[in-house]
Order: structure tokens, then sequence, then C-alpha cells
């Protein structure tokens, strides 16, 4: 159904792979683009380059970084003996705001999902075991969302560890079932965090 | 709970229509393919977002038009109730409730509860188990709407467990296990909850079902009705543990609440292959009406009972006998016969040529009392 020409189309279907943006959005925001000065579309094309050059992952925690290493990890007023565990990078931004929270963390990269063919090797589950003892971990928070997959990865890295002499302990309930961290709000998931209970699995 | 007001725009063969319903009874007559149908569909659309006769949303839409939208009035626990649905023929749906937009369709539940009763009902006796256990599942639902994530986590979990047993491939290495035996934790946790709801729910059906039947059946007698369920009573994670060679040789899980079935008989015959036709219609309907009678004892007031085509179904005795039985709450029939002599409306609609044509014999309509 291209009825746009070639550069026009090109940027509908590049703004259609992302996620949440339907052909739809797709549109309006191409349109948008290119009513906008030239300088506003080149500073977005320019901020895309830059970070996509600039942010890798966190070598110790796979977080975004600017760096070997991201801004959490490279900070030492950080206990370090505490890890929480979760899915993605932006739900480290959710666990933040809490203010609740000051240990480490290490992201995943994803939830275990046979539907979408991510076993426990399709995510940093071998780089999280292997930070245990060099970073003297006590403590491991399992913050994965509260829906099936996240249920599921957490009582699997829960079994892992477990057996490790670890305190491992699963944020409590009282996030809504099913949702998502990133949309939870910090009362709530400050709540869950300090709420957490040992993990019985 | 109440349906008073109906306004349809582009909704299957209307393309514009308005219609009053009775408190009680409002019966829809008219000749075959006039749109009777098509206007208790709309009403069931507004509860379930959905076609009661298993037709895609896109059909909904009257051929042609872009969007198909159906608002009602009514009454829900003493207050006014406004649902307002867009349907685009695209098939994306947007409803509003007392003027506020619902952030999920689940929320939608309990807004409007209907019970239907049609002809393609007979498959609940006739059909295959799938056809019971959906049965029971959306009377769970309809119970309590908390079940709908009861049912939903079941479908997922057990989704990802089968997702899972195909990749390995017959072959179960210890990595592939450890994931494997969490999913079978989860599986069991959902299966139990679900299958304990189940039956809970016949248990309670039971004596409700024998009544309904004998309301409508020629002559009384036994009806049965079991939860047949093979893993329940020995508990799931133990039978996922025996079954799990079995399961991943297949790459399937082969037991659990998505293979129940729901064992109907009438005296000592099987209902699904022993049993007349006639029986069979008459079982499908109790089984409709002893599931409106539970849902009113729950939720506390009745849900819009709504009975497409029954007469077809039934001979002049059965007829009778079931409008003498009918439950206090709103009824709407649809019938492309003669109301049967027993028959009361208070409102009977007439539809012909796409046109509605309302008669009321002695009772205001509603509104102007
Ligand atoms: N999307 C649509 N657009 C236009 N017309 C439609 C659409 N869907 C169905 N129809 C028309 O609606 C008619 C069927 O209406 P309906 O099923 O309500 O009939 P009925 O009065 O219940 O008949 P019966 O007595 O046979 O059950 C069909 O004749 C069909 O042409
Ligand atoms: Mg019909
Ligand atoms: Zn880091």
């Amino acid at each position: 159904m291209s009825v746009y020409t070639g550069a026009v189309q090109d940027l509908i279907d590049e703004l259609g792979r992302l996620p949440g943006v339907g052909p739809k959005s797709a549109q309006r925001i191409a349109f948008h683009l290119l009513k906008i000065p030239t300088v506003d579309a080149v500073r977005l094309a320019r901020a895309i380059t830059e970070a996509k050059e600039r942010v890798t992952f966190c070598e110790r925690c796979f977080n975004l970084a600017e760096g070997t290493l991201c801004g959490i990890c490279s900070d030492d007023r950080r206990e370090p003996h505490v890890l929480c565990v979760v899915e993605e990078s932006r739900d480290i931004v959710a666990v933040e705001r809490t203010r609740e929270y000051r240990g480490r963390y290490h992201v995943l990269q994803g939830a275990i999902s046979p539907i979408e063919g991510i076993g426990p090797d399709q995510l940093k589950v071998k780089e999280l075991l292997a930070r245990i003892d060099p970073e003297g971990v006590t403590e491991v928070i399992l913050c994965t969302n509260p829906n099936i997959e996240g249920e599921a990865t957490a009582m699997y890295l829960g079994r892992l560890l477990s057996p490790l002499g670890l305190t491992v302990t699963r944020i409590a309930s009282g996030l809504p079932v099913g949702g998502d961290l990133e949309y939870a709000d910090e009362l709530t998931l400050g709540r869950a965090l300090e709420g957490r209970r040992s993990f019985d699995s | 709970m109440r349906v008073d007001r109906l306004w349809l725009t582009d909704f299957r063969s209307y393309a514009s229509a308005e219609l009053q319903l009775a408190p009680g009874l409002t019966a829809v007559v008219g000749a075959n393919g006039e749109g009777k149908t098509n206007l208790v569909e709309a009403i069931v659309f507004l509860a379930t977002l959905g076609s009661f006769r298993g037709a895609p949303n896109d059909a909904l839409v009257r051929l042609g038009a872009h969007q198909a939208v159906v608002r009602a009035e009514g009454e829900r626990d003493g207050r006014a109730l406004l649902i307002e649905a867009e349907l685009a023929a695209g098939g994306r749906s947007r409803v509003l409730v007392n003027r506020q937009r619902l952030a999920r369709t689940r929320d939608l539940l309990g807004a409007l509860r209907v019970t239907v009763f049609a002809p393609d009902d007979l498959e609940l006796v006739k059909g295959g188990p799938a056809e019971r256990r959906r049965y029971l599942d959306d009377l769970l639902v309809a119970v309590d709407p908390r079940h709908d994530r009861t049912r939903s986590d079941l479908d997922r979990v057990l989704r990802q467990r089968n997702a899972l047993l195909k990749q390995v491939g017959g072959r179960l290495d210890p990595d592939a296990a450890a994931t494997l035996d969490v999913w079978d934790t989860r599986l069991a946790t959902a299966g139990a909850a679900l299958g304990r709801a189940r039956r809970e729910l016949v248990a309670n059906l039971a004596p409700l079902l024998g009544s309904a039947y004998d309301a409508v059946a020629s002559e009384a007698a036994e009806v049965h009705i079991v939860h047949a369920s093979e893993w329940l009573d020995q508990g799931y994670a133990e039978v996922l543990a025996e079954g799990r060679a079995a399961d991943v040789r297949r790459g399937l899980t082969l037991i659990g609440p998505h293979r129940d079935d729901v064992e109907l008989s009438i005296g000592p015959m099987p209902a699904r292959t022993h049993v007349s036709q006639g029986e069979q219609r008459s079982l499908a309907f109790a089984l409709r009406m002893a599931g409106h009678t539970l849902v009113t004892a729950e939720v506390g007031s009745p849900p819009v009972l709504v009975l497409d085509d029954v007469f077809s179904e039934l001979d002049s005795g059965r007829s009778d006998s079931l409008l003498e039985a009918l439950p206090i709450g709103q009824t709407i029939l649809t019938t492309a016969g003669r109301l049967p002599p027993g028959a009361r409306p208070q409102l009977t609609v007439r539809v012909a040529g796409g046109d509605l044509t309302t008669d009321s014999p002695g009772v205001p309509p509603v509104g102007t009392a």
C-alpha cells in the first residue's frame, strides 16, 4: 500500500518498526517531522546517532552506559553486596524513582518466554552468577515484572541462587498483577521493595 | 440490570434504528432474515464486545459502512447506565460506560451482564468438550470477574510450557529440565486454581440444572452433571511429574484442565450420545437457565436474558412451560413464528423491511408511566 514516494514511505516504515508505534502513528510522526524546521529534525537525527555511538551496555550489570560502566556501577556510594535483578534498563529508572534502594543492579535484558524463543541462555543469567563471588554479593532481590513470564523468571533464578547461600527475595505484591514495573507508581513500587519476602521456590 | 433503550447505527443490517425495551418481557417478531437476531446481537455486544454467534467483529459493521455504533440506556444496581460502543470495520472497538472510557475491555465485565440462549447452544450437549469447558469458564467469569485472570493465566502458562516442550524436540537436557520445572510449578498452581473453581461451580450448578430441566422437559427426569477431570484429585504437580516423559516425547501437555469435560446425562443415558434431539435441546436450555439462576444469586440481580429463536427449538407444550417458568428480570425473546398463546409480552417489536414497530398491549412504555 505504498502511496507515498520512496523517502517518505521509508521514513514511515522505519517509524512503524518502533515499539508501540502503529501504522497510523508512524504516518502522523513522519508528517510532523517533515513539517518542522530542518534544524529540529537534524537535531533529532543527531541525538539518535550519538546515542547509538556513545551508549553501550554496562560491562558489569548490562544497564545502559556511556563508557564501560554505567552510572550506578561507577558510583562507589552504592552498596555493592546487594543486587536488584530487573528485566530491562528502564526498570532501573522505576526502582530508582522510589529512592528506597541503595544497592546495585543486574539487567537480564528480557524474561524467560519460550513462545518468543527466550530461555535462560538468551538472558544475562550466566553473567549474573559470575558476579556473586567476585563482588561478594549477599542479597539478591528479584525485581522482574509481576506477570507470567516475570514470575517464571524469578522462580527460575530463585532456584538457581538459593543453594549458593545468599538471601534471595522477591518484591512483594501490591504491584498490579500482570503489570509492568515501568508503569508502577513510585509509592507502590517502593512499598513492594520494602515488603520484599524471602523467596520460596 | 436492565436495558431500556437501544440505538444502532450501521450495525449489521441496520443503518439506523432505535428501540425501546420493556422491563419485563419484550418479544421481537418478524420473518426469517428480517434482523431479529441482529437486534439482540447488538445488546449482547455491549456486554461482551463480541458476537454470540461467533462472527468476527468485522461482520457486525453494516456492509459498506466504516463503523458501527451501539448505544444503550438502562439501569444497574439502581443507577442509570449508559453504554456506548464503537466498532470500526477494521475490528477495533471503543467503549464508554457512563461516558467514561474503559482502559481495558476487561473492565467492561460486569457493566452489563447477559445470558443468551440461541439455537447453536445445542452444541453444548452434542458438541465436543471444548464447548462445555467454555460454558463453565464463561460462567466462572460471570460469577466473579477475577476468574478472567485465572483463565488467562492458565492459557498463557500452558502456551509457554507447550512452546518449551516443542523446542526441546523430544530430548530434555538438564538446563531445559530446570526451565520446565519452573513452568510445571506455575502450571500446577494455575491449573489447580481453575480446576477447583470449575469443580465448585459444577457442584453449585447441579441442583439448579435439575429444576431448570424439569421446567421445560415434557417429563421430569434425573439430570446429572459431573466435572470430569483426570488430574484434579491426584494433584496437578504430581500428575505433571508422572507425565513428563510422555509430554516431552509428544512435545505437548497431554493432561490438564485444557482436557477437562463436563459429563451430562439424563437418567442413566449419556446426553451426548444416547438421548433424543428434543431432550438435548431441553438440556442445553436448562444449562443456560441454571447458569442464569446461579449468576442472579451470586451477583444479586438477574442478567438480561436473551432467548433467540427458542420456540423453533421446542414443541408447544415445552414452549408454554418455558414461558411460565421465565425468571424475574428482563427477557428479550425473538421468534420467526407466532408467539405461543401463553406469551404475555409487555412490548412486541415487529421487524419488517428494516423498520421496527412497537406495540404495547395495555402496558405503558417505560419512562412515561
Ligand atoms: N454486516 C452486515 N451488513 C448488512 N447486512 C447484514 C450484515 N450482517 C447480516 N446482514 C443481514 O441481516 C440479515 C440477517 O438478520 P438476522 O440474522 O437478524 O435475521 P433473523 O431475523 O434473526 O432471521 P431468522 O429468523 O432466520 O433467524 C441477513 O439477511 C443479512 O443480509
Ligand atoms: Mg435469527
Ligand atoms: Zn552497571
